[in-house]
């Protein structure tokens, strides 16, 4: 893509972007993610999905199972944390982008690339504190989760979500999980929330949109 | 025009022109003014969207056609295809829209939505994989070298019906092996079947055919749910699992291998309803930590001992349930012995060491199995007091030297504590549950004839040793003809939808054998390490190319339509196909195939929509089913509603019906095995015990062979594969890698660390793969997953990591595969492991896409 792109016009947006000053876009509603640490299952058909609806190679992951063990032979745990792109209320990746590619969407806090203006420097690749952001070698350019934009302007939800064999990934307005108000199969009734896990980022950075059900181990303090 | 995304905070005063909705002429105007208030806007900035690149395809733009996946994985789930022009270009999965009365996100106990694991998808990637066979090839180097040239089918399918002729007529009726199953072929009308498929019927007619009859899979489970049950039906629908209390996975990792559609979705209903879950199992797998299990680790192949032990504990306290015993069981106790029979050592003889002297005390088992005394007996109160409990006894410890032993070890436990024919507990076993109408293909007299049937892992060791063996070798299925006991001289090999030179027991014996052969005939979507070493590669449509309807393989109660979605790539033809028009060539063309002429070959639409509109008709018939067919299709899902979940032997425990055993009970002593006088007459070969017994393995971390060979490898199925099949798809290949798994403790006693690549051998064979450390396995034994495609290096070595170079071509006497009977040693190595497949320029393909 970074490769065909009209130079010229990516002048001019560079250009447009040096004239403004970052200010976040507060959405109108955030949406976010929920993940049960616990009841998934890491089969990381989610990971499928995603790579199959954005038509990636490998290499680029916007989804990542991650798979966290401890313990000593035989008192072992094992937990899975999900993370793709956390739509963050304050993205870090955001202000880094020469060009102004990324931006965030005013009607749902969606964060997305504009892969027309992105040039394959990756500095938000280094500055998101959770690795969200995937350097895809054959184009040339930086890309990410962005919830599946399509499907959500439609009326459903992402693909990831839809692909969940085990309900433990979901979305919502993201106030509304955090307070648990919304309804969800990614969490039992009794099950309580949490904004952060164990080994990741602190969400002060950049109030990332996702909480989950954390496993006992898995705890922040 | 992909400007959805912007649209919403658009200006409705802004200067749109409909017609002129150029993406940059419109943003300049619309989308400048998206600014936070406070900011004045930027004429002429360029603002960034959603999908700028252009066309992005959304799933409303495209066609949606309902199919399913289709391999040989134990589920089937739904796919949906969202095709331009004759191209997939994604796959989504059930979102409750499809099905009667269903909308987006409809996803209810009764009608959950069948959602597709990784493996299926992924599918798009193989669908469209370099490894797609596109036209018929013929061997030009030597066998097993690779070197193909590009034939016409007229060509191919003329030189092999001419080759079989002329095995069929120099060496018999035996002379053509079939080697069927494990494969992609799994629908109602396209089916690649180990004993009743299309190429058992094609072989059986044309009056050449050796069968194989252990299946791979499960040979002990399905021996002991025959014996026990008189049916491998004694599985519940997968729903009944959300009504346990105590779910004990035996060597079952459902997280990993999906028996039914939402089997483990439904268990986290029973996690969340307060159910208790116990694994028993040398890993503590995903399904241990998805269900908080308590992980009892236990040494591989010594199940059936721990299960004694459990046994005794339970009649020791007298936790039996004795009314269920008297009514349903058959040998449980001296009192349930049949008459003919009194005096015989019944099972409870067994356990309490009355006839042999030996109590098969908890101390007893715990010697054997390494868990502890005290372990046994808490799992045997749990069990034997919580109602209902499920004893889900998998596949897997099954296969395995004596395998069948643990599962009718297994079946004794469930029946002494009454767990079978009630909701929540549970008489698997090989587990099927619902039974669906399977058949849309030809079915007639010709469906399973053979003139020899063999166990399926002693091909090479026949082949080897022809004629000099005994039938008991190889496991001959007696016959009523003078066929009888006559050992098959096997010429040629037929490989449909099978990878099965991969995946079969000590390939390094195969692969001796292979190069005796005159004739080996390989179908499939995909070069696989088979098809390297066949003489003839015929390429077959996928299940995407073809129409079919999938069955739910193991639970579930629905059918998924599968049209074909896309035109077969390249000259592949269906299996259906294939044999019809090698029918024709043999001169039986139009009984293979009734409803066809041999313009079959080249059209196939209206035939196969004819066999399936006759198989939903009796479908409508046998399961009041009222949905046409053309609404069935238009909807691509039919679910069907229980009024409660199917529960295997409600019937027998609620009414008192016979179960399908001779003496109409559960028999833990068998009728059928007490009264076998010559077992070298029997497709067993070896005696086998009237009641479930401990029977020592030839090699485990008891036997004295530790010494050489110190590790005890388990070769489960993986998660990212299904056997072999989507090895190759880099998608999956970048989630998970092959390697062995071993404890920390050993690691650090051998040097190794995760990452380093060892050998793994021992005196069958050789295999080089990364090493995975981890507490989460017990010591003494490693873990290599089956399926990873062989990858010979010149001496022999392979160097994907594929685990049956280690395995015995040396069933069990009922016919279990010893797929973790293996003891190994492990050590750190300067040789390469190949995760890839780097062997194969010559048949690899290129992929060509039409349209798009």
């Amino acid at each position: 893509m970074a490769n065909t792109v009209d130079k010229a016009k990516i002048k001019e947006a560079a250009q447009a972007k040096k004239r403004e000053t970052y200010v976040p876009v507060v959405p109108d509603m955030q949406l976010g993610f929920i993940h049960n640490n616990v009841d998934c299952i890491g089969c990381r058909a989610c990971e499928i999905a995603c790579k199959d609806k954005n038509g990636l190679p490998p290499g680029p992951r916007f989804r990542r199972v991650q798979y966290v063990e401890g313990g000593t032979y035989p008192e072992v745990y094992a937990y899975k944390i999900n993370m793709s792109c956390n739509h963050c209320a304050e993205p870090a990746c955001l202000p880094t982008c020469p060009t102004g590619a990324i931006f965030k969407r005013q009607k749902d806090g969606i964060v997305d690339i504009d892969s027309t203006l992105c040039i394959g420097c990756r500095r938000c690749e280094a500055a998101c504190p959770f690795g969200a952001p995937q350097y895809n070698p054959e184009l040339n350019i930086v890309q990410k989760c962005n919830m599946c934009v399509d499907e959500i302007d439609a009326g459903r939800k992402p693909y990831c979500v839809m692909g969940c064999m085990m309900r433990v990934l979901d979305i919502g307005p993201i106030d509304k999980l955090r307070d648990g108000t919304h309804e969800t199969k990614a969490r039992a009734p009794h099950e309580s929330i949490v904004r952060q896990v164990k080994n990741m980022a602190d969400p002060e950075l950049t109030n990332p949109s996702i909480v989950f059900v954390a496993h006992s181990k898995g705890r922040v303090k | 025009m992909t400007g959805d995304a912007m649209t919403t905070t658009k200006d409705p005063s802004a200067p749109v022109d409909a017609l002129d909705l150029d993406r940059r002429g419109f943003l300049k105007t619309a989308g400048a003014l998206t600014l936070s208030a406070g900011l004045a806007p930027i004429v002429g900035a360029e603002k960034a969207e959603a999908f700028a690149y252009e066309p992005y395809p959304r799933d409303d733009d495209m066609e949606t056609v309902v199919t399913s996946c289709a391999h040989n994985c134990g589920s089937r789930h739904m796919l949906v295809a969202h095709k331009k022009g004759d191209v997939i270009v994604r796959l989504s999965t059930d979102d409750g829209r499809y099905q009667k009365d269903g909308f987006f996100g409809k996803d209810t106990e009764e009608e959950p939505q069948v959602r597709a694991c990784l493996r299926g998808r992924s599918y798009r990637s193989r669908l469209y994989s370099p490894e797609r066979l596109l036209y018929p090839m013929i061997r030009v180097g030597a066998r097993g070298e690779g070197k193909f040239k590009r034939a016409s089918w007229d060509e191919a399918l003329g030189q092999i019906a001419e080759k079989m002729v002329y095995l069929r007529n120099t060496y018999g009726p035996t002379a053509l092996l079939d080697q069927s199953y494990a494969g992609a072929s799994y629908g109602v009308l396209h089916k690649s079947d180990q004993i009743e498929g299309l190429l058992g019927r094609f072989m059986g007619m044309f009056g050449c055919r050796t069968s194989s009859w252990s299946v791979p899979s499960y040979q002990g489970t399905t021996f002991s749910s025959r014996i026990t049950y008189g049916t491998i039906e004694d599985g519940n629908e997968d729903d009944a699992f959300a009504h346990s209390k105590l779910i004990i996975m035996w060597g079952w990792n459902p997280a990993y291998t999906f028996h039914g559609g939402n089997t483990f979705y439904y268990m986290r209903m029973a996690k969340q309803r307060g159910c208790k879950f116990v694994l028993v199992d040398p890993q503590y797998t995903d399904s241990a930590s998805a269900y908080d299990a308590w992980w009892i680790p236990i040494r591989p192949n010594t199940d059936a001992a721990m299960m004694a032990g459990m046994a005794f504990e339970i009649f020791a306290k007298g936790w039996h349930d004795q009314n269920f015993i008297n009514r349903f069981v058959q040998g449980m106790d001296q009192g349930t012995m049949p008459f003919w029979a009194k005096g015989q050592e019944s099972f409870k003889d067994y356990i309490l060491g009355v006839s042999d002297g030996q109590p098969k005390t908890p101390e007893w088992a715990a010697e054997i199995c390494g868990v502890s005394a005290a372990d046994i007996r808490k799992l045997a109160e749990m069990y034997a007091t919580t109602k209902p409990a499920a004893l889900k006894a998998s596949w897997s410890p099954g296969r395995n030297a004596y395998g069948e032993q643990y599962n009718r070890m297994a079946a004794a436990l469930q029946a002494m504590t009454g767990n079978i024919g009630i909701l929540g507990g549970c008489a698997e076993g090989v587990g099927k549950a619902w039974h669906s109408e399977a058949v849309a293909y030809p079915y007639d007299e010709f469906a399973n004839v053979w003139y020899a049937s063999i166990k399926s892992d002693r091909w090479a060791h026949c082949v080897l040793n022809y004629p000099n063996l005994k039938r008991e070798e190889i496991g001959l299925w007696p016959r009523n003809d003078q066929l009888d006991g006559v050992i098959p001289n096997i010429r040629g090999i037929f490989w449909q939808g099978s990878d099965w030179l991969n995946q079969l027991t000590n390939i390094n014996k195969q692969l001796q054998a292979i190069k005796k052969l005159d004739l080996i005939v390989c179908m499939d979507s995909t070069i696989t390490p088979s098809g390297i070493w066949a003489d003839y590669l015929l390429p077959v449509a996928t299940h995407f190319e073809r129409h079919d309807v999938a069955l739910p393989w193991y639970k579930g109660h629905y059918y998924i339509h599968r049209p074909k979605v896309i035109q077969p790539l390249g000259e592949s033809k269906t299996d259906f196909q294939i044999f019809t028009e090698l029918a024709y060539r043999l001169g039986f063309g139009p009984q293979y195939n009734p409803r066809a002429t041999r313009a079959y070959f080249n059209d196939d639409t209206a035939v196969d929509e004819a066999y399936l509109m006759a198989w939903w008709d009796k479908v409508q018939h046998h399961q009041h089913v009222e949905m046409s067919w053309e609404e069935f299709k238009k909807r691509g899902i039919y679910k069907f509603k229980l009024d409660k979940p199917h529960v295997a032997f409600r019937d027998q425990v609620e009414k008192g019906m016979p179960f399908q055993t001779p003496s109409g009970r559960i028999e833990i002593f068998s009728t059928v095995l007490a009264q076998t006088p010559d077992w070298t007459k029997t497709q067993y070969g070896y005696p086998i015990p009237a009641i479930p017994k401990w029977v020592e393995p030839w090699e485990s971390l008891n036997s004295p062979k530790t010494k050489q060979f110190p590790f005890h490898l388990v070769t489960p199925h993986p998660r990212w594969r299904t056997h072999s099949i989507f090895n190759n798809i880099p998608w999956l290949r970048e989630t998970f890698e092959q390697e062995v798994t071993i404890n920390a403790s050993d690691a650090r006693k051998l040097g190794i660390k995760t990452g380093d690549t060892v050998e793994v051998w021992n005196d069958r064979g050789k295999c080089i793969v990364p090493a995975y450390v981890t507490e989460r396995c017990m010591p003494g034994v490693a873990v290599l997953h089956e399926g990873a495609w062989m990858d010979l290096d010149k001496d022999g070595i392979d160097r994907s990591g594929n685990p049956d170079f280690l395995t015995l071509d040396e069933p069990s006497p009922a016919g279990a595969f010893a797929y973790n009977t293996i003891l190994v040693n492990i050590g750190k190595t300067n040789l390469a492991h190949k995760p890839g497949w780097d062997q194969l320029s010559t048949a690899r393909s290129h992929v060509f896409r039409r349209d798009l």
